[in-house]
């Protein structure tokens, strides 16, 4: 469904990624495993058209979509929830899900039923609607970040690193909240560095080291892999 | 009493005016993050847009003003695109210096095409009417009055539209507006056409109380500069508040203190503000 193809991004001298080429298959979540600086934000940037590749095709149901600037990319239906969440601060809970929905503005009863979706997976937020979001917990701010994807309807969800900073419990949740928006019907790209977590709910996973893939596999054997094991799970 | 009063409503008319101009300011400083030391030239423009239609193409004073928020608002949406858009990547001392560039460039034009000259621009509203006891002409009511309606429809196309929403949503976090499909480019212009058209408004409204000429401006933008200061960068409120503050401090200032210290006081009470909240009124916390 969404295809990365050859894909290389500089910023001035320094290649920052370099001829990466992946794809995530409709239904699926795939997992970009990585340390910190490996790339995967800039991936994901890349993806949602807030950098343009020196090279290589980005396609999304086969049409490219590399070419497009960042807002169109959401119409198609790529919606990222990015690292630091890039919230509203100060507008409300209400107002940061409602202007998730800025793609699909016209559509009232659409809007309506999302903010239910939302609020049904995330209660929370319905108690705390009126709160302006930069007065949420951590976690509240990452449900957020998550249920404001969640409202442009997104065909493919780009999950940049939900888990950091949050504490163990609520990682946990995060990820069988994770696991439940993919049963329902949307397409996941997750980037984490929580690889143990984040390959109990994949079903692909990839390993993304220096700006580039160094292995994949499905994530029962990128599990089993030694070398995955050592780097990123510990033991 | 009456005397209070009457300054009041002074302090009203003249606040009506810096309060239309610091929301340009305050509006544009939420994209492009640096207060746009053209504004002033915007509001001169709009002024003499205002002047220009009513004298050389004979339209009514009402029709002149509306007509001059459109032109001084596309010029607001020209300087966006010829000028700080391409330069949206760059330090932002760039931007700083365009705008002072700009602001030289369109006083340059003003003499150019109308003159150095202090001209009138004349007014259906001249007359004076006496409401309690309070004598005042109906052009202060007309300012006062078209102030806080464009005020509140202001306020409700930034609540209440997604596209107003769009615009709010871009100052307080930029990527995070793109992310959720923002065309931030259309915001940028928009923001720009509206900011231009508050600048044209203003000026239409106080010239036929003050005067039409080239550095019109000077005074009035650096009046903004201390209301945006003082209400907190970027504040929408503190914009409207700060800018009657300073209206009721000027007319009262000069009517107790004295005539010649009025202009001082807006730079007293920024010094003041300032020492005891150093963010402004309206600051923002977590930027």
């Amino acid at each position: 469904m969404l295809e990365v193809a050859n894909v290389s991004v500089r910023y001035g001298s320094f290649a920052a990624i370099r001829d990466v080429t992946f794809s995530v298959k409709r239904g699926e979540i795939a997992v970009l495993l990585g340390a910190n600086g490996a790339g995967k934000s800039t991936l994901f940037r890349t993806i949602s058209g807030l950098h343009k590749p020196v090279q290589g095709e980005i396609r999304l149901n086969g049409e490219r979509i590399d070419s497009l600037p960042p807002d169109r990319i959401v119409g198609r239906g790529v919606v990222q929830c990015a690292e630091g969440r890039k919230l509203f601060s100060r507008m409300s809970v209400y107002e940061n899900l409602l202007m998730g929905a800025y793609v699909h503005r016209k559509d009232k009863d659409g809007i309506r039923r999302s903010l239910e979706y939302v609020y049904e997976l995330f209660p929370i937020l319905r108690e705390k609607r009126n709160e302006p979001a930069g007065s949420l917990s951590g976690g509240q701010q990452q449900m957020l970040a998550i249920g404001r994807a969640l409202m442009s309807r997104p065909a493919v969800l780009l999950l940049d690193e939900p888990s950091v900073g949050l504490a163990p419990l609520i990682v946990e949740q995060m990820f069988a909240t994770i696991k439940q928006i993919n049963q329902e019907g949307t397409t996941i790209l997750l980037a984490e560095q929580n690889a143990h977590a984040a390959l109990s709910i994949a079903h692909h996973g990839y390993v993304f080291e220096n700006g580039t893939i160094v292995a994949s596999g499905t994530a029962e054997e990128l599990l089993a892999n030694d070398d995955v094991r050592k780097a990123y799970i510990g033991g | 009493m009456e005397l209070f009063i009457q300054q009041l409503l002074n302090g009203l008319t003249v606040g009506s005016v810096y309060s239309l101009v610091a929301l340009g300011l305050t509006l544009v400083y939420g994209i492009l993050h640096i207060p746009n030391f053209a504004h002033g030239a915007l509001y001169m423009m709009g002024g003499y847009v205002t002047l220009t239609a009513m004298t050389k193409a004979g339209l009514p004073y009402g029709l002149a003003v509306v007509v001059s928020m459109a032109a001084v608002g596309m010029l607001g949406v020209l300087m966006e695109r010829l000028v700080f858009y391409p330069l949206r990547d760059a330090p932002p001392l760039h931007d700083k210096i365009a705008a002072i560039g700009i602001l030289l460039f369109l006083e340059a034009f003003a003499q150019f095409v109308w003159g150095a000259d202090y001209q009138t621009m004349p007014t259906p509203y001249g007359d004076v009417v006496s409401i309690f006891g309070l004598t005042l002409t109906v052009q202060r009511i007309l300012i006062i009055a078209s102030a806080v309606i464009i005020m509140i429809l202001l306020y409700l196309f930034l609540k209440k539209t997604f596209i107003g929403a769009s615009i709010i949503a871009m100052a307080q976090n930029r990527e995070g507006a793109n992310l959720v499909g923002i065309n931030t480019n259309k915001v940028a212009m928009l923001t720009f056409f509206l900011s231009g058209s508050l600048a044209a408004l203003a000026a239409s409204l106080a010239s036929p109380i003050n005067l039409v000429f080239p550095g019109m401006g000077h005074l009035v933008i650096l009046k903004a500069f201390v209301i945006i200061i003082l209400g907190g960068m970027g504040s929408i409120p503190g914009a409207i508040v700060g800018g009657y503050i300073l209206g009721f401090s000027e007319s009262l200032g000069a009517t107790y203190v004295s005539n010649d210290y009025k202009d001082i006081i807006a730079f007293a009470i920024l010094v003041i503000i300032l020492t005891v909240k150093p963010n402004g009124l309206f600051a923002k916390e977590g930027r």
